[in-house]
Formats: structure tokens, C-alpha cells, sequence
């Protein structure tokens, strides 16, 4: 039962710090928007940098929600491979972020950083969730 | 009596499994992020393949006893000349007035290496000439052994001007290095041992100053005066020569190169393995968990003697 015992709690902490810093980006994305313009820059450009960096956080949240979904419900949360890819996804997911928030990196890296650490586990989630109500199979 | 550890080795444990598993799927990324994540970290701080580097050396010079004077004795221009070239002194004709010289180089901590150059000059002046402006070029050849070796003939070119006429002019500086670019690390550089005054040349336009100094500016290995404080003194006695005394002294110069091929590896190398031990430790203790707690699905197999009945 170690596994468990530590698996768990690892998992839950790095989703939960992945989503303090999307939720910090969030708040404070002007100077990102500022990295992704060139040096001379029209409001309507600052306007469309800022929507497509809003959009990419909001679908993080929402794949956030899927994935803490299948856990708090219990489908993955004692599930190896799955609690094992998560943990790396959404600890990489953490460093990488911070990168992009103090080092203030180019807005098309976020999609990469999405692509990886947000959208992987949550797509193993939602196969994990079809294959528990859908197909009837055990968790686990 | 008291309990204490006598003896402990550790024993191996084996994991095995199929190609086709998780855990195969596991092992890749895991060694992708062990070996890539350092070398990304090491490139993305800076500084990993060195671009130029820089050591010290004092050259090897020596005055080549070529020089080039030229004094304005007068506010509307006129002026008297000397050098130590046959053609320029033949078309100098009434301007050219021959000083008394006197040089000497000097080596102070007797290391074979040239420290100084003291160059005293007398030049004769009429009763109503006034000394306004000196201009003076010295040639050396100047060499340097450590890395590649540098063979050239450089230049000190001193000037000094003044609204009130002059009796001695004192100038103390340092010969030193100028690069434009870095010079390489190893290899024989002198394609600027040419003479920047061509003494053989019987026009006049070989010594005029303007070309001389552009010519010489072309490079992009030169050697300067550094002289900030020369000392003009004035008041003339009628009758007595004009002073110059030029101390010329060559300092131990910080040198910028081309590090070559190994010395970069090498710097790159201990910046990589530096950053990878951290991973490594890291990882290892990943997959320790993740295999003996069996996250994975594999087979352990021990080394080890099964216990005999």
C-alpha cells in the first residue's frame, strides 16, 4: 500500500500546483502578451495576442476539470500508469509554466506546453472515464 | 556487549519485462528526459560553447630605430621635418633639420623581455622659430608566442599641440594592443609584418601622414601610444635645442582568442555533466519507486541464494 500512499498525494499536489499557476497567469498575462508583440504595437494587436492567450488558459481549466473529475470520482485515482503519467505531466506542466511566467517566453510555447501537460493526462482520463461508465469495465 | 554494524553490501535487483509494455514506454521517457533535460538547461542559461577567451602576456618588442618627426615651428604653417628614411629626407630639402637622438630600451626585471624604450631627442631651432605642434611616429615589431604567434610591425604615433610655443615635450605611456577581432589559438599570424612605412618607396605620398595612419587603421591588430598626461613645458631659452623624451613602456597585455576545438568541448563537457548528475540522482530515485512499488507492471528477479532446507 506505499504505492498508494505516496502516488496519491503526489498526483493531487501536482495538479493542484499546475492550477495555482495557470490561475496566476491568468491574473497577471499582461507581460506575456507584451513577449509574444513586436517592439511597435497596435492595440488591436495586443487585443488578439490577449483573447488567443485567454482562450488557451480557459481550455487548460477546462481539461483541468475533466481530469480532477476522474480523480476526486474515484475512476483513476488508484489507477498505476495513469497517476504515474499524470504526476510527470502536471509536475513538468508546473516548471514549464513557471519558465513562461518569470523568463517571459513567446506565447506560441504555451500551446506546446498545453499539447503535453494539460491535454496527455486529460485524454487518458477521458479514455479511462469511457472505459469505467461506457464499457463497464473496473477501475483500476 | 553493544550491537553494531560490521558488514553491509547492497543486492541487485532486476526488473524485466517485454518490449511491448508500459513499462518499455516508461524507460524511453525517462531517458529521453534524463539526457536531453541537462544539455537544454546548460544551452538555454548561456554560455555553453565559449566564444572568445582572453589570457595575459607582456609581448616581445623591440624599436626597429624607424622614425618619422614632424614639427611646426611656426602659426602659419610652416614646419621642419626628420625621419630616418634616405628618400623622404631627399625630398624634405630646407625643412629637414636633424636632431640629436638618443635611445635606449631597457630590461628592468631581466626577464628577457623588453620593458621600456627611452628616446631622447634634441632638435636645433633658429632664434625666431617657435615650436607649436610635434608630431612623431615610432616603428616597432612586436611579437607574441603564447597561443598563436603573432609577428607584426606596429606603431606609436604621439602628437601634441599647444597655442603657446614650447621648449621640452615629456610624454610617459604604455604601448598598448588594440583588437578589432580575436586572434586565433594557435598558428602563425603575420600577415602584418609588413613595414607600415615603406622606406624603399620614392614618392611622397608613402610618407604622407594622412595615408600612413589609414593604412595602419586597416588592420585589425594595432598597437597605440596611451599616453593621457604629456607634459608641455614652455619658455625657451634663445639658443637652445627643443626637448622631446618619450618613455615608452610595454605592459603585460589581456589577449582575447578564438578558444579552439577541445578547450570548448571541455567547458561544454563540465557545464553537461555537471547539470546531468542532478538528473540522474533524480531519476534514479523516480524509478526505484516506480519499479519497486510495482506502478509498473514488471518481474523483479534477485540475485541471491534462495535460503536451502
Amino acid at each position: 500500500m506505499s504505492v498508494i500512499s505516496s502516488l496519491v498525494p503526489a498526483r493531487f499536489l501536482t495538479i493542484i500546483a499546475h492550477l495555482v499557476i495557470v490561475i496566476t497567469i491568468f491574473w497577471t498575462r499582461e507581460y506575456n502578451v507584451k513577449a509574444c508583440l513586436p517592439l511597435e504595437f497596435t492595440q488591436e494587436q495586443y487585443n488578439s495576442e490577449d483573447l488567443k492567450l485567454v482562450v488557451a488558459l480557459s481550455v487548460t481549466l477546462g481539461l483541468f476539470a475533466i481530469e480532477l473529475a476522474g480523480f476526486f470520482s474515484g475512476v483513476s485515482m488508484f489507477n498505476g500508469s495513469q497517476g504515474l503519467l499524470s504526476t510527470g505531466a502536471h509536475a513538468s506542466g508546473s516548471v514549464a509554466l513557471v519558465f513562461f511566467l518569470f523568463e517571459q517566453w513567446d506565447c506560441a510555447v504555451y500551446w506546446w506546453i498545453l499539447a503535453f501537460c494539460s491535454a496527455l493526462p486529460a485524454l487518458m482520463e477521458i479514455l479511462l472515464l469511457i472505459a469505467v461508465f461506457g464499457l463497464s469495465k473496473k477501475p483500476l | 556487549m553493544a550491537f553494531y554494524e560490521v558488514y553491509s553490501h547492497p543486492v541487485l535487483i532486476r526488473y524485466k519485462a517485454s518490449v511491448c509494455t508500459s513499462a518499455t514506454v516508461f524507460l524511453v521517457v525517462v531517458v529521453c528526459l534524463t539526457y536531453i533535460s541537462p544539455l537544454l538547461v546548460a544551452f538555454r542559461s548561456q554560455g555553453f560553447w565559449i566564444q572568445r577567451n582572453t589570457y595575459e602576456e607582456q609581448a616581445v618588442v623591440r624599436f626597429q630605430y624607424e622614425t618619422l618627426l614632424v614639427v611646426a615651428t611656426g602659426a602659419n604653417g610652416d614646419h621642419v621635418a626628420w625621419s630616418t628614411f634616405p628618400h623622404l629626407n631627399n625630398m624634405l630639402g630646407e625643412k629637414l633639420r636633424i636632431p640629436a637622438v638618443s635611445v635606449r630600451e631597457e630590461d628592468q626585471n631581466q626577464d628577457g623581455k623588453l620593458d621600456r624604450l627611452i628616446f631622447q631627442m634634441q632638435l636645433p631651432l633658429k632664434d625666431e622659430e617657435n615650436v607649436y605642434s610635434v608630431q612623431l611616429l615610432l616603428i616597432f615589431s612586436y611579437q607574441l608566442f603564447t597561443k598563436s604567434t603573432v609577428v607584426m610591425q606596429s606603431l606609436a604615433y604621439m602628437q601634441h599641440s599647444s597655442p603657446v610655443p614650447g621648449a621640452k615635450l615629456f610624454i610617459s605611456g604604455d604601448l598598448r594592443l588594440q583588437q578589432r577581432t580575436p586572434l586565433p589559438h594557435r598558428g602563425l599570424f603575420n600577415i602584418y609584418n609588413v613595414s607600415v612605412i615603406d622606406g624603399s618607396s620614392p614618392f611622397a605620398s608613402a610618407y604622407d601622414l594622412d595615408n600612413i595612419v589609414r593604412r595602419y587603421q586597416e588592420r585589425n591588430l594595432t598597437t597605440v601610444l596611451s599616453c593621457p598626461i604629456p607634459v608641455w613645458t614652455t619658455g625657451r631659452a634663445a639658443r637652445s635645442p627643443f626637448q622631446l623624451i618619450a618613455e615608452i613602456h610595454y605592459p603585460v597585455e589581456v589577449i582575447s582568442y578564438y578558444p579552439g576545438f577541445w578547450e570548448t568541448i571541455k567547458f561544454a563537457w563540465i557545464q553537461y555533466v555537471s547539470i546531468l548528475l542532478i538528473f540522474l540522482w533524480v531519476f534514479e530515485r523516480i524509478q526505484t519507486f516506480v519499479f519497486q512499488n510495482q506502478v509498473l507492471t514488471t518481474v523483479p528477479i534477485t540475485t541471491g541464494k534462495p535460503h536451502q532446507q
